[in-house]
């Protein structure tokens, strides 16, 4: 977005400025989907995280700044419009150091979308645990193997429709 | 999905399984501490901590919950003892407080 003319492949056209905002609105549709369907009856903070579907898309398909980019922009768009200063602590907090992880996953090479999903779910579930340490003490700490379960389970969900997604839509990001 | 990703599962049980024999924790009970109406007091019954009240001081430690002093007569709070299940309470009537494991 600089003035200067740059021509490498990092350079975002107004194409691509324009898809990263449809993601984003995506992505807060998304999550307000979400909110519609909430899943507080299996655990108390279980939450499917059907936005970080579209960073991990990102992600998946090598655009990691443009991942970070939507998701960050997200993150703060939705706590502006619904949140609170403490649950942008939690939001960004988990979403930046998931989105690191699956970049780092990524970059191995080692991993399919599946296991680079999980992996990123299963760290946003932690991080936000341990965010709820700082706040609330250590005595949540008993709720880890329920937040990690439920991180595996929609990592695995994610990464499937991801998967699904990158195989029938054809499509540069 | 590659098969590597099997072991992304694996590594992410395992944490849960280290996290399950390291904080075995029977549930989320909270103790709700209310005087004169008013909740003065919310947490996990695993979250040590001493809550001082007025009159009274109410202790919150592994698990359980009890009324350590109370400047009153009778000291009922205080002989209830531990509290631990869902559903019990300490009640002080002379100074307004209920503590509630909810």
């Amino acid at each position: 977005m600089s003035a200067k003319q740059d021509n490498s492949p990092n350079r975002i056209d107004t194409k691509r400025l324009t898809l990263y905002a449809l993601l984003v609105a995506a992505a807060m549709v998304f999550s307000y989907i979400e909110s519609l369907v909430p899943l507080f009856f299996i655990a108390p903070g279980v939450k499917i995280g059907l936005a970080n579907a579209v960073s991990l898309l990102l992600a998946a398909k090598g655009r990691y700044k443009g991942a970070f980019a939507v998701n960050i922009s997200r993150i703060l768009l939705s706590a502006l419009l619904f949140g609170s200063a403490v649950s942008l602590v939690f939001s960004l907090s988990g979403g930046i150091v998931s989105l690191i992880v699956t970049v780092l996953l990524h970059k191995t090479k080692l991993f399919g979308i599946v296991g680079i999903s999980i992996a990123g779910a299963v760290t946003h579930n932690l991080v936000q645990l341990a965010a709820a340490v700082l706040f609330f003490g250590g005595g949540v700490l008993y709720y880890a193997p329920v937040l990690v379960v439920s991180g595996i389970v929609c990592g695995l969900a994610l990464g499937t429709l991801d998967f699904v997604i990158i195989k029938k839509i054809k499509t540069n990001l | 999905m590659k098969w590597r990703d099997f072991y992304i599962i694996a590594a992410a049980l395992l944490i849960a399984a280290v996290f399950l024999c390291l904080f075995p924790g029977s549930g989320g009970k909270t103790v709700t501490v209310k005087q004169n109406n008013e909740t003065v007091y919310t947490g996990s019954l695993y979250t040590d901590k001493e809550v001082k009240l007025d009159g009274n001081t109410l202790v919150i430690k592994d698990g359980v919950c009890f009324m350590k002093s109370a400047e009153c007569k009778n000291k009922v709070c205080v002989h209830t003892g531990k509290i631990s299940k869902k559903g019990e309470s300490i009640i002080c009537l002379p100074n307004r407080i209920i503590a509630q494991i909810e």
